[in-house]
């Protein structure tokens, strides 16, 4: 070979292997540089988080009572974005979306620092979107350009209430940042929410992973009844407008197991339009009062007294009194609630003309520390359980506590200077209706998971009397309805029931007009299936119970014997006889 | 003999068959390189092509998903205690009042059943895709060590 062309061919291989040789290298610093290795790992892989849908709410009939909708996120892409842009997004997303204008233009305007994207709304409907996408369209042949073209739609799933604010005051809603408020929603939130999953996703397409298998969350099944609910809410906004109450409770509950069948009250708002919030609930008005207002019961109250006394027997249902209109308790006089003087009454009298007197005489022939032993284990003072958010637990003086006086005895026994929730009434007077057995209310009847059904099993509180002494004492109930309380009465069906009618402590003592009219009866006597709590706050027709709310208790009962299918005493008496 | 030596020093050292040598060496690596960079080709885009698929189809599921939500409340809002009662009243019905019902006793029928929303299992499959599909040859090593260093 000539001299000269071999070393030029030595040149040329010399450059090619210290070619090869600089591309070794460089892979092994690839491979092995760490400043290389933490750019690779920030551009490799993204982390994205996976939201399972949030559970479904059924009635007990499985009639869906909160679910989920598609929704939008709208987004601006800020490098897509041009400065002149800023205007007709802004506008856009007033006219389109509701947003303020302002606050659209100073987002876009001023950016987060290194954010290359910004959501201007969320939650939005496939209405306002479509109409929206429609204008965009419409703009594509701008010569100028579209304005709009920086926007971006994510969909995604949104909570949605297709009956509207029916049992709102039990479901509660959820806010835009997927968290629970009140209600269900917020005490089964973990089970409706289910767990979110974070997935580290690779950017390169040629890696593929598999997504992972989010299970929705949990849907729970309510004991509610959506129609007796329906009928239990236009019972009680009619008796407010008809007596002028300022609010009021209703509750239906199975006394047997706890279920609770239908909670109405006052206000209600539209679980989705949470924001009035501060507008429907004004200063301290609780969202549900069935269990986060407390109020002196006044004579409901002499129910539990008149239990207590006849299951330490104490007294019978033929004990007399003889009522001379007053009684002293702790040095204090008591009187009726007419100032009058009933003479010779049974302890059914006392109950049917609701002498204040002669339950303070019960009261006292029972004993403070009884009588305080028999309210607590008939859950006063104490917090139900419900699983709903937000119960407080009302007040029981009880003696050796500091504002406890002696004449305490004498006015709790009729439900003055005692505060309750309706809920605590409720689950206490299911001692009387259940054979002695006072049942936990709940409102939770199954939950579903994994396509698995898990019902509920119903728990019992406790048994503060025995079942003979709930039998008497529901029986009394029913003879004093059936002398003096008419109009709680429904024709076919035996029911047992008491009145109430409470002053309104005021900082100046008792409010001497407004009142707190109550009812509270089970039936049919013979074999409980429902009982009915009816409260109507300062109602304006009428201060008493007996008129104003006897005769709401009385509707509730025929719409709940029609809708839940319960015969009347005579046809169930026939077939138990076949 | 030295004649026959010579001969065969010429023919080995001939430069066209050094030559033929050189170019038949790196068309060999060039065939090489050329097939490993057909088949690394080929199996990036079959990988990338799933990967788009795989894609594809869990934003299938998720629109899916969605769409079954929104059928499932527009079922609920056209079924609602409301919107039954405005269709009953639109047919000539009208809510019945307690005198108005009759029971009878229906031998057999124990009432309403509770309600029951349990569904076939849909338990979430196994891992779906093997090994291969997703594993790198360090994983893989890693693996293989990890297996065999179990006890």
């Amino acid at each position: 070979m000539n001299p000269s062309l071999s070393w030029r061919y030595g040149l040329v291989a010399a450059l090619l292997g210290l070619m090869a040789l600089a591309i070794i290298v460089q892979i092994v610093r690839i491979q092995t540089d760490p400043e290389i290795h933490a750019l690779i790992g920030r551009s490799e892989t993204v982390v994205r988080y996976y939201y399972p849908a949030r559970g479904n709410i059924y009635d007990r009939d499985g009639h869906l009572l909160a679910g989920n909708i598609t929704v939008y996120e709208v987004t601006v892409s800020l490098p897509e974005m041009k400065p002149e842009d800023i205007h007709p997004i802004a506008l856009a997303a007033q006219v389109y979306l509701g947003r303020d204008y302002e606050t659209v233009a100073t987002l876009l305007a001023n950016p987060p620092n290194g954010a290359v994207s910004v959501r201007i709304a969320d939650y939005v409907s496939v209405e306002q979107v479509e109409q929206l996408q429609s204008f965009m369209n419409s703009l594509m042949n701008d010569p100028n350009g579209n304005p709009l073209a920086s926007l971006g739609f994510r969909a995604h799933l949104g909570r949605s209430y297709p009956e509207g604010e029916l049992a709102s005051n039990v479901l509660g809603f959820v806010t835009q940042n997927e968290a629970g408020y009140f209600g269900v929603e917020a005490r089964y939130n973990n089970l409706l929410s289910g767990i979110p999953v974070a997935l580290r996703v690779p950017v390169d397409p040629r890696r593929a992973v598999e997504w992972p298998q989010i299970p929705p969350g949990a849907s729970i099944i309510l004991t509610i009844d959506r129609e007796l609910q329906k009928e239990t809410e236009e019972i009680l906004d009619r008796a407010l407008s008809e007596t002028g109450a300022e609010s009021g409770v209703i509750i239906v509950m199975n006394p047997r197991n706890g279920e609770i069948l239908a909670l109405a009250t006052t206000p209600r708002i539209h679980p989705a339009e949470y924001y009035r919030l501060p507008e429907v609930f004004p200063g301290e008005t609780p969202f549900n009062r069935a269990i986060s207002q407390a109020y002196e019961p006044g004579s409901v109250m002499k129910i539990l007294t008149m239990a207590a006394a006849l299951d330490a027997g104490v007294v019978t249902p033929g004990t007399l009194y003889f009522d001379t209109g007053v009684i002293n308790v702790g040095g204090q006089n008591i009187y009726n609630w007419d100032r009058g003087a009933w003479g010779y009454q049974d302890m059914t009298g006392c109950l049917a003309y609701s002498l204040n007197t002669c339950l303070s005489w019960v009261a006292s022939q029972l004993g403070a520390e009884k009588f305080y032993d028999y309210m607590q284990a008939f859950g006063i003072g104490h917090p139900t359980g419900i699983d709903l958010d937000g119960e407080i637990t009302g007040r029981l003086k009880l003696p050796g506590d500091e504002d406890w006086t002696p004449v305490e005895l004498a006015t709790n026994s009729f439900g003055q200077g005692v505060s309750v929730t309706p809920m605590q009434l409720v689950m206490a007077a299911s001692a009387l209706a259940n054979h002695g057995q006072m049942v936990y209310p709940h409102v939770l009847y199954a939950t579903v998971q994994d396509g698995q059904q898990h019902t509920v099993v119903p728990q019992i509180a406790g048994q503060p009397i025995r079942p003979e002494t709930a039998r008497t004492i529901s029986e009394m109930l029913a003879v004093a309805l059936e002398q003096e309380g008419k109009r709680a009465l429904t024709p076919g069906y035996r029911v047992a029931g008491k009145t109430g009618t409470a002053q309104i402590p005021t900082r100046y003592g008792y409010d001497p007009e407004l009142t707190n009219a109550s009812f509270i009866g089970w039936g049919p006597v013979d074999d409980p299936q429902f009982l009915i709590f009816v409260w109507l706050e300062k109602p304006r027709s009428s201060p008493w119970g007996s008129v104003v709310a006897a005769p709401v208790f009385q509707q509730v009962v025929e719409k709940t014997v029609v809708l839940l299918g319960i015969p009347p005493d005579s046809v169930r008496a026939q077939w138990a006889g076949r | 003999m030295q004649e026959f030596s010579r001969i065969v020093r010429t023919i080995r050292q001939a430069p066209w068959r050094i030559q033929r040598q050189w170019v038949g060496l790196l068309l060999l690596i060039l065939v090489v390189v050329v097939l490993l960079s057909v088949i690394y080709l080929n199996v990036t885009v079959q990988a990338t092509v799933t990967g788009r698929e795989i894609q594809f189809l869990n934003h299938s599921i998720e629109e899916n998903t969605r769409r079954n939500a929104d059928l499932s409340t527009e079922l609920a809002a056209l079924t609602s205690v409301e919107a039954m009662r405005s269709r009953a009243e639109a047919l000539g019905y009208q809510p019945v009042e307690l005198e108005e019902v009759t029971y009878l006793i229906v031998p057999g029928y124990h009432g309403k059943p509770p309600v029951n929303l349990s569904v076939p299992s849909s338990r979430p499959s196994p891992s779906l895709l093997r090994p291969e599909y997703y594993e790198t040859l360090f994983d893989w090593i890693t693996r293989q060590i990890a297996v065999g260093v179990r006890p």
